[in-house]
């Protein structure tokens, strides 16, 4: 149960990651590759507010908030708007990627640094299993995120354009949807978004200069397994995901955990390419 | 400008094939052994990378795991060259051929989703690379590096290493010449159709998940022979040479040199090489590099630096030896005889289609017989393009079936209904741009007069006897459209009537049972409709089922043998133009003339 516990804390990372990909698909239409890496910069920032700098809680989350958007916005301007097309994103998002990689590597270096918790670090017994608060906030965090974008998509107005401009962007600028605008908005709250929950991430995955890639790969194949656009899809893809590598590497040892999400995703791929929530679209001529 | 003429007539093969033998002579040019490794590193690399453009500049799918290919090879012949036999060439074909089996293993789930998702699972492929290292640690040697590689061994002999480096030379020189043969033959059109177009590509009857397929497990080739080498080339390996770094260096190679480019790998390589990868203190910012370089390179360096070249020589050619311009088209000559078409007859019924609430088509029943003209009219958004589209295999049929003849087409994949002979034009014509219009419209027969891959590297009469019929057919067509003149324009720039004669001429390349032209006069002048309408008379004689979907009535009328019109996603009326003139519901909802109080 511990290991259930353990995957369902990592799985709840890699869905944060998955509805970073999925909100920006979902503004873009396109894959924004570095979102990952965004995630594990605002992991560095706590680090550096907590036992660097040893800043209280609440500016920490205000400065990786702050800070992770700004990097987002940056990144919208450099990377997404000066081209067009999901290939040509691929390269610039992946050249995103890799710069903030080689920079967080630059100033952190390479070794595994212990991220402290922001709140309680008591360790509880739950259903036979040993598990942290750290752990138990992030999985009641994760789902409630998941909760209130997906409420938020279909009550809200802004929801609901973002969801028309999705489906077709001219059509939603027809309607008078600043889809420029709104795009970027997007953009820039899945920035803040990874800087709001970099500070719970921390603890749990500690701050490594890999784990923007670790968490690139874990988190698509939460939305390759939840399906492209579907919130509640990646929620249960991290959790998937999560829960595999756990008990994996429980049963059957450390070097196992990554070969077996690589099974799981070519398993998706081959027996449902669009994923469990997705929806195929019609092509048009 | 005499000169430029004459260099232009020298075979554009002359000049790589010197620069060829340049690479494999150079032992004996007096270059440095120093420069010789960088030479040799340059070849190893510049393999890796052309394997990459293949499938991400030619294919159009971001790939990144040449990385894991390359790594397969170069361990696979490690350690076989250090426990079962040590023969370079034997070791080569069998890096490549594992190198293949991981490119179909990875490639066939990753193209499944298509767009990123090939991206995403090659990335994770590479990731997986060094923990697999590990994991095969008693063969692998693990971290530590595999060590106590043997020398090459060539038919026996053993290699120094000027020997190696000139079977490298060998090696690269003559994968460079097998990819230049597939990227100039029919082959790269038709990469460049897929990548440009999946609409168009498989209207032609190409499977763009095989061809996207089989681009990437060709490009695992040369990484895998590229590892094979790299094997003897220190003697020694280890996980550090085949992690993310080295997936982005053949990216930044690729994009450096030119993605679509034959030659671009070598550059990039060099220029990696020469520059970057030298340097000691490189490894520490190499991310930060890359990284920037990726970003300026995407967004502003359209196709490297063979791209800059190759527009560099276009301007310079356009100055010396302007081309005679004229895009207009010439009527076309009545003398042109069309070969006759085997037709046969299209048969829709109760053809069902919703789109989420929308109903689109509500049980249409459609036939079109071989030899005449079957026009499909109604006002916008009756439903007329959705039933092309799902004749075409575009979309799914909810209900009814689709029948070519007495053969089922209902719920097949586009290609596949292309290759049973239906043959299309677009509303919008689709021509892949830098593609002559020869090129274009022989795209339409790729399927047709299909002559695979290894006999158009080989270039192997089989491979010759289609082409030629192919570029025959193409002649044919062209002069029959007026546009023979036109053959060595760039497609994509011509005018939209142009471009509506050529799609015209690019469908029947195919020899079509079965022609659909989607509002094919739309955006043409009146004396173009003319000869358009001279053009369909001509083709439905030769035979085809003709099907015409089209606003202009009086063509409609002029040309048609029959009429079908819907209305609301249903079927209104059905019969000859001279019927179909008079029907009070066509007059009415179609046309919107008030109908006269019958007295």
């Amino acid at each position: 149960m511990t290991a259930v516990w353990s995957g369902l804390s990592i799985g709840a990372v890699y869905a944060l990651v998955a509805i970073g990909y999925n909100l920006v698909f979902i503004a873009y239409t396109t894959f924004n590759f570095a979102h990952a890496q965004l995630m594990m910069f605002a992991v560095f920032v706590t680090y550096w507010g907590l036992v660097v700098a040893e800043l209280p809680v609440l500016l920490i989350f205000l400065i990786a908030a702050a800070g992770i958007g700004l990097i987002a916005l940056v990144e919208e301007f450099i990377a997404i708007r000066p081209v067009k097309g999901m290939h040509a994103h691929l390269v610039t998002t992946l050249g995103m990627a890799t710069l903030v990689d080689g920079v967080t590597r630059l100033i952190w270096g390479d070794q595994v640094l212990k991220v402290p918790a922001t709140g309680s670090d008591e360790t509880l017994t739950l259903f036979g299993g040993r598990v942290s608060v750290v752990e138990l906030t992030l999985i009641a965090v994760v789902i409630a995120i998941t909760i209130a974008l997906t409420g938020y998509g279909r009550r809200s107005r802004t929801g609901l354009a973002l969801l028309a401009m999705a489906e077709d962007r001219e059509a939603a600028q027809l309607r008078g949807i600043n889809v420029g605008r709104l795009a970027l908005g997007a953009f820039v709250f899945t920035g803040v978004l990874a800087g709001l929950t970099g500070p719970l991430v921390g603890p749990k995955t500690f701050a490594v200069a890999t784990l923007g890639a670790a968490l690139a790969l874990k988190g698509f194949v939460a939305v390759a397994i939840g399906g492209f656009g579907s919130l509640p899809g990646a929620l249960i893809g991290g959790f998937v995901v999560g829960l595999v590598e756990a008990l994996s590497g429980r049963w059957l040892g450390s070097q196992f955990p990554t070969i077996m999400v690589f099974g799981v995703l070519i398993l998706i791929l081959m027996l449902k390419p669009t994923g469990l929530f997705g929806r195929t679209r019609e092509r048009m001529v | 400008m005499a000169l430029v003429r004459t260099l232009r007539t020298i075979p554009s093969w002359v000049l790589p094939l010197v620069l060829g033998a340049l690479l494999i002579a150079a032992p004996w040019l007096g270059i440095s052994s120093g420069t010789r490794r960088l030479l040799l590193l340059t070849c190893i690399l510049a393999l890796v990378t052309s394997g990459l453009n293949l499938s991400f500049g030619y294919a159009g799918e971001l790939a990144l795991g040449q990385t894991a290919m390359y790594a397969t090879g170069a361990y696979l012949t490690g350690y076989l060259a250090m426990n079962w036999a040590n023969d370079l060439l034997l070791l080569i074909v069998i890096g490549a051929l594992a190198a293949l089996v991981v490119g179909l293993v990875s490639g066939i789930p990753g193209l499944r989703l298509g767009g990123w998702s090939l991206a995403m699972t090659s990335f994770f492929l590479v990731l997986l690379v060094p923990q697999l290292i590990e994991l095969l640690e008693p063969y692998t040697g693990g971290a530590v590096g595999m060590v106590g590689i043997p020398g090459p061994v060539l038919f026996g002999t053993e290699l120094d290493t000027v020997t190696f480096y000139v079977v490298v030379a060998v090696v690269t020189v003559a994968w460079f010449v097998v990819i230049r043969n597939l990227i100039t033959s029919r082959h790269g059109v038709a990469f460049q159709v897929l990548r440009q177009s999946p609409v168009l590509a498989s209207s032609l009857g190409i499977s763009v998940y095989r061809l996207k397929l089989t681009a990437y497990a060709v490009g695992a080739i040369p990484a895998g022979i590229a590892g094979a080498l790299f094997a003897f080339a220190d003697k020694y390996l280890s996980p550090g040479s085949f992690g993310f770094t080295m997936a982005v260096t053949v990216l930044a190679a690729s994009i450096l040199g030119g993605a679509k480019s034959i030659y671009g790998p070598l550059i990039g390589a060099a220029v990696m090489q020469y520059g970057p990868l030298r340097s000691t203190d490189f490894e520490q910012y190499a991310q930060v590099v890359y990284g920037a370089f990726l970003i300026i390179a995407g967004t502003l360096v359209a196709n490297g630096l063979a791209g800059l070249a190759k527009k560099g020589m276009g301007k310079l050619v356009a100055r010396w030896d302007p081309p005679e311009e004229d895009k207009g088209a010439v009527a076309a000559e009545p003398d042109v005889p069309l070969p006759p078409l085997a037709g046969a007859r299209l048969r829709a019924e109760d053809v069902h289609k919703r789109f989420g609430g929308l109903r689109a088509l509500g049980g249409v029943n459609l036939t079109a017989e071989p030899g005449r003209i079957t026009a499909l009219i109604g006002p916008n958004g009756s439903g007329k393009t959705t039933l092309l589209n799902m004749i075409c295999g575009y979309y799914r049929t909810d209900a009814g079936t689709i029948m070519i003849g007495d053969r089922d087409i209902t719920g097949k994949p586009t290609h596949r209904v292309a290759r049973e002979g239906v043959a299309r034009t677009f509303q919008t014509p689709l021509f892949p741009e830098h593609i002559t219009v020869r090129e274009a419209v022989a795209a339409g027969g790729y399927t047709a007069r299909y002559a695979g891959m290894p006999s158009a590297i080989l270039r192997l009469p089989r491979y010759r006897r289609a082409a030629e019929a192919n570029e025959a057919e193409v002649t044919t067509m062209l002069r029959l459209v007026g546009l023979e003149h036109l053959a060595d324009a760039e497609a994509a720039s011509l005018p939209l009537g142009t471009r509506r004669l050529l799609e015209v001429a690019r469908a029947l390349v195919a020899r079509p049972k079965v022609l659909l032209l989607d509002e094919v006069a739309s955006g043409l002048d009146e004396d173009e409709v003319d000869r358009l309408a001279v053009l369909i008379r001509r083709i439905r004689d030769a035979g085809p089922a003709v099907i015409l979907v089209e606003h202009n009535f009086r063509l409609v009328l002029d040309l048609a043998d029959t009429v079908t019109v819907l209305a609301q996603g249903e079927l209104v009326a059905e019969g000859e133009p001279a019927e179909i003139e008079n029907h009070p519901r066509v007059r009415s909802e179609y046309l919107g003339i008030r109908q006269e109080v019958m007295p």
